[in-house]
């Protein structure tokens, strides 16, 4: 099937091969769990537990009865030594649940339900009591996400294969080595929505892993669409440009063009989690950069500290390093090794002391179009960085500041350094208060 | 070490970098004017050596003044003050006394670029801007010529310093030389107008180092080859004479004075062309260049804003086909 291209966007070096053919291995288990009670885009968990309390491994340990959320289980068994704010990846304090770690572990314990009979109510039950959220990075709930408003018609499941952020090589491995449950769980999806079609689209960088799943593949509702290698081609306007040649209009989501996306991490753990009624207790990071040791694909328990992961793959190598959570172009740099991974965290960056870049003295714009030729919104880059520097706030709403989706593509090009996208991001709220007054 | 704070580097993201820089940029333009420069000192020899010398120094030392002045840090490595002086002398000629050099690279890279703001913040392209306000002084300096004259430098004869231009030569009807010779090189008029074939050797450059956008220079171009055929002339020798092939590679297509948007990069130039045929045509101006584009400079901020493209998901979402249609 052809493919459509979007506008904009730009080819980055990978540096996936650093990861891109390491098999995902079991993390080693850490002796504290720290568990965000909020680590999804939604309402914050209340804790089931306390302090002193047992904890089993797949235990529910917080939950809300708000509609936009995903309940949090202890990823491994042991007993709950503090409920207190720890710190996050975002920079912020966010109040997190910690446990020891049991030095025996039992089994976890898994059910076996047929996939085959199994009801769409069965579905969305399982998916939420799995506290499964978008594992892409987002952190969307995914039960709200696949429960669209029904006024909106969705036609079309697309399933983000793209892994377009450097680096990140978690859903390249997984897409390689569990197919049939990724297809498996795509069918489900699809039969949840009661869509007829789904569109699995990866990054022609990822040849063997797109081998992989068609060979497994014998549905012919599920089309597999190879991705030209350009970011952001995993942004989820892009995709569906890309994939359905329909634009997601300004503000709006991909079920107002019919279209519901879902990263391949989630498809998998839909599946374990309608099969085994397994919660969402680990996942795949990638831990990686030139300056770390031996980078590795880990299966890991979520609460697990970051520096754990960084001492399993052989510590870092020489410092000063940048430590950051997700891809390199809109991850987050950390102060602090305890952060723990959580559902949405894809991989674990660590830099060497020349990427290392620290707030760069930046210069004035010369004009030379760079970031507008690459945005892939169609934005001036170079009108907002200097409307949202002087905080000329109108002006930034204009030029549609509340469009740009923070891909850093102009960050990255612009030759006098400048931090566009930091400028942006903090002037959105600023355009959004405005608006509100009126 | 799990809890272990430890000082790791934090910034915004991304964390990874372009390695493109703006110094590295006018690195590359002084390397396009290697040819115009070289070939300029071929026929020029002394004369071209310094008065080039004087420009880059005085645009060295214009800058150093204005910043201190202003309180401005200096970019580290930045060229463009030595690429506005450069620019400057190619555009006189050789034989000119060197105070109008250092009078033209002051108000250059003083006025027109450090007075408001510095580079980035510019209207007008500096070096044109300072070679116009020369013409526009002449009148001037029929009073001073006589005072500065002792201070003339000289090197002995070139002949071919006083030779007429080629534009000139059209003007006043005389017979051209062939098209191949000016297109290889013909001395006379200013530094940058001897040899067509040395600056689109440079303008390649630029292209390949993806600094240029074609969309300006080809939009000159054409509109001039249009009306030049419109008008019953010869498109081929407009092309080759005067600043036209400069000015449209080098000096409208400055990033700092040209439009960002690429509709507004067409109707820039096609202003430009339009305006250097009426400027050529129309009043016999040869240095109808330099000023169609200054004009155009000024109306780049409205073409911008006339000319702004629509970002991703403006449209109105499309009507969503039933499923059973695909």
């Amino acid at each position: 099937m052809e493919v459509k291209k979007f506008t904009g966007g730009i080819s980055i070096p990978h540096y996936k091969s650093f990861t891109e053919h390491k098999e995902i291995k079991e993390a080693s288990l850490p002796g504290e769990l720290i568990i965000p009670l909020l680590q999804h885009t939604g309402a914050p968990n209340e804790p089931l537990v306390k302090v002193g309390d047992k904890v089993k491994a797949g235990q529910k340990i917080g939950e809300t009865d708000k509609f936009v959320s995903a309940p949090i289980h202890a990823s491994l068994s042991g007993t709950v030594t503090a409920i207190e704010p720890r710190s996050y990846l975002t920079g912020q304090m966010v109040n997190s649940i910690v446990i020891a770690v049991d030095e025996k572990q039992d089994e976890l314990e898994l059910s076996d339900v047929d996939v085959e009979t199994v009801t769409k109510e069965e579905v969305v039950n399982a998916i939420k009591e799995a506290g499964i959220v978008g594992m892409g990075g987002a952190a969307f709930p995914t039960a709200v996400k696949l429960s669209p408003p029904p006024d909106k018609e969705i036609d079309a499941l697309i399933i983000n294969g793209c892994e377009c952020e450097p680096f990140l090589t978690c859903d390249h491995r997984l897409m390689l080595e569990k197919p049939e449950e990724l297809l498996r769980g795509i069918e489900l999806i699809m039969k949840m929505l009661s869509v007829d079609k789904a569109y699995l689209c990866i990054e022609d960088n990822k040849d063997d892993a797109i081998e992989a799943v068609r060979q497994k593949n014998t549905n012919p509702q599920i089309v597999l669409l190879r991705m030209p290698t350009k970011y952001p081609q995993g942004s989820e306007k892009h995709l569906v440009k890309a994939a359905l040649d329909r634009e997601i209009p300004s503000g709006g989501l991909p079920f107002d063009v019919g279209a519901i996306i879902q990263n391949v991490g989630t498809c998998v753990a839909i599946y374990e989690a309608v099969r085994y009624k397994k919660p969402l207790i680990e996942r795949v990071v990638t831990v990686t950069g030139q300056n770390l040791n031996d980078p590795q694909n880990l299966m890991v328990k979520i609460g697990t500290p970051i520096g754990h992961l960084i001492e399993e793959c052989g510590g870092i190598v020489k410092e000063p390093a940048k430590v950051v959570i997700g891809g390199p172009m809109t991850g987050k740099a950390q102060q602090n090794l305890g952060v723990p991974v959580v559902k949405g965290t894809t991989g674990v960056i660590v830099l060497p002391p020349d990427m290392a870049i620290e707030d760069m003295e930046y210069y004035d714009c010369v004009r030379c179009c760079k970031c507008v030729e690459h945005c892939p919104m169609l934005l001036y880059p170079n009108q907002l960085s200097i409307f949202c520097e002087a905080k000329m706030i109108e002006e930034a709403d204009e030029w549609n500041a509340l469009d740009c989706i923070e891909c850093g593509i102009c960050a990255y090009v612009c030759p006098s350094k400048r931090p566009i996208v930091q400028l942006i991001q903090r002037t959105k709220p600023l355009i959004r208060e405005m608006q509100s007054k009126k | 070490m799990v809890n272990e704070a430890r000082n790791f580097i934090v910034s915004s993201s991304p964390h990874i970098k372009d390695e493109g820089t703006i110094s590295k940029a006018m690195r590359d333009v002084f390397i396009a004017l290697i040819p115009v420069t070289l070939v300029a000192i071929y026929f020029f020899r002394l004369y071209a050596v310094f008065f080039i010398a004087v420009c880059l120094v005085t645009a060295i030392l214009t800058e150093l003044l204005f910043r201190n002045l202003m309180n401005r840090k200096a970019r580290p490595g930045d060229w463009s003050a030595l690429l506005t002086g450069l620019f400057v002398a190619l555009l006189f000629p050789a034989s000119t006394p060197w105070w109008q050099g250092v009078l033209a690279t002051f108000l250059a890279v003083g006025v027109a670029k450090e007075l408001v703001g510095g580079l980035g913040w510019n209207r007008f392209n500096p070096a044109l801007f300072g070679r116009v306000a020369l013409i526009l002084l002449a009148p001037l300096f029929a009073f001073v010529y006589s005072w500065f004259e002792p201070l003339n430098v000289y090197f002995g004869p070139i002949d071919v310093m006083t030779q007429a231009t080629p534009l000139a030569m059209m003007k006043m009807g005389l017979e051209m030389p062939p098209l191949g010779q000016l297109f290889l090189a013909f001395p006379g008029g200013a530094m940058s107008e001897v040899s067509p074939l040395a600056i689109l050797i440079g303008a390649a450059y630029l292209l390949y180092k993806k600094h240029l956008s074609w969309r300006i220079p080809l939009s000159i171009l054409a509109t001039v080859v249009v009306l030049t055929l419109i008008s019953g002339g010869n498109p081929l020798y407009h092309l080759v004479t005067g600043g036209l092939l400069l000015g449209s590679f080098f000096m409208a297509t400055d990033w700092v004075t040209s439009p960002f948007t690429e509709k507004g990069k067409i109707i820039f130039g096609v202003a430009i062309g339009i305006l250097i045929v009426i400027f050529r045509i129309g009043f016999s101006i040869t240095e109808g260049v330099a000023y169609s584009i200054l004009i155009m400079n000024f109306f780049v901020p409205y073409i911008e804003r006339k000319t702004s493209r629509s970002h991703f998901g403006k449209i109105k979402a499309v009507p969503v086909p039933m499923a059973n249609q695909k």
